[in-house]
């Protein structure tokens, strides 16, 4: 009985955390990213982009930001380790998407990659941030028009929005992160993924 | 190879003692990586309790190998080779597909013991030379790594025996631990 209180207690006083899958295909620059928050958020001092290589696996980066919490996590995106996304996909409270915005020609493998996703059931509500990454090259593309490269459809269901940034030097970084915290706080899907934990924890 | 390893590693720890284990199930090829990395002398000790260790010496970096599998009676005394420990690399091999779900078991397993839920994860899909080798897609699936949510964790397909995919897996472990580990 004790341990059902403490549970409970725990559940709802201890802060927030979410988890937030870092996505996209290969060369997008989600380890870059990743880095890049890290280094931004917490006291780590992140890899300098010329030390990353292609991922094969999972990355992690745990910071924190706006009194939450936040775990990313940043998946190989080379196509025969996409298999793996859907794994995470039942926990991730919502999805970076990456996009290299200077590279028109990888443009539909994207889309094709991203409509895949947005179809798994297991993301179903997920607040989606889609970002037009690589701003600091000069054929860089802006959000708008990669929006319209992208043309998306049936998004209505889950938040939503497109950011020019620029992992390599912070541009439009902070944006990010707080669209991310301020829609997370706010979606269903996080009362879903809390009801589910509360459910677990009283379970057990 | 022993230079770049040397390269890469040396301050890594600065002066802290560090561990890295090396483990997979026996034949998976652990040893001979160890050769390869040409770091220094493999000692094969049998201590009293039974099971065989080998340990490589690197600075202040200590690299340790046993077979999992097998004897369950001297599990409890792996635990004396936990502390400290920065990194797992789990070696398999790719063309043994009959032993791949008791590599699985055993991979798993190890990863729940508490003193090892800070160690970082380096997979090494090894025996790549071989006929009928899985790809690192394959392995990842057949060991389920997406079942790691804690930790960092990367693949790579390695060759021992051509002393290829090593290098790649060991750059990867020490960017890892440089950038926060897990």
């Amino acid at each position: 009985m004790f341990s059902l209180f403490y549970g409970l207690y725990k559940y709802v006083f201890s802060k927030t955390e979410f988890h937030v899958l870092i996505l996209g295909i290969d060369k997008a620059g989600k380890t870059t990213l990743l880095e890049k928050l890290k280094s931004q958020y917490s006291n780590s001092e992140g890899l300098p982009p010329d030390r990353i290589v292609p991922t094969v696996g999972l990355n992690i980066g745990r910071v924190e930001a706006s009194n939450t919490k936040l775990v990313f996590w940043d998946l190989g995106g080379q196509p025969g380790l996409r298999s793996i996304w859907e794994k995470y996909y039942e926990e991730a409270h919502a999805v970076i998407y990456v996009v290299d915005a200077a590279c028109p020609s990888r443009f539909e493998d994207s889309k094709s990659a991203l409509e895949k996703v947005l179809r798994h059931e297991d993301l179903q509500g997920a607040p989606l941030l889609i970002l037009a990454n690589k701003q600091d090259l000069a054929d860089a593309v802006p959000a708008e028009e990669l929006a319209r490269y992208l043309d998306l459809k049936k998004l209505d269901e889950r938040a939503y929005t497109f950011l020019a940034v620029s992992a390599y030097d912070g541009l439009g970084i902070k944006e990010s992160v707080n669209w991310l915290v301020d829609v997370m706080e706010r979606s269903k899907r996080t009362e879903m993924l809390q009801l589910r934990a509360g459910a677990n924890l009283s379970s057990t | 190879m022993g230079l770049v390893f040397s390269r890469l590693f040396s301050s890594l720890f600065g002066n802290k003692e560090a561990r890295i284990l090396v483990l997979g199930l026996d034949n998976a090829g652990k040893t001979t990586i160890l050769y390869r990395l040409q770091m220094g002398e493999v000692v094969s000790t049998i201590p009293t309790i039974g099971f065989n260790v080998e340990t490589v010496q690197y600075n202040n970096i200590k690299f340790q190998v046993w077979d999992l599998g097998g004897q369950t009676s001297i599990r409890p005394y792996w635990r004396c080779y936990f502390p400290n420990t920065q990194a797992i690399i789990y070696v398999v091999d790719s063309s043994d597909t009959d032993r791949l779900v008791v590599a699985k078991e055993e991979f798993h397993a190890i990863l729940e013991e508490e003193e090892l839920k800070g160690a970082v994860v380096l997979i090494f899909a090894n025996k790549q030379d071989l006929p009928g080798a899985l790809d690192d897609a394959a392995v990842t699936e057949a060991l389920e790594l997406h079942k790691i949510k804690n930790r960092q964790w990367a693949i790579f397909k390695t060759s021992a025996i051509k002393g290829e995919g090593l290098f790649e897996g060991l750059d990867w472990l020490s960017n890892t631990l440089k950038s926060g580990g897990g």
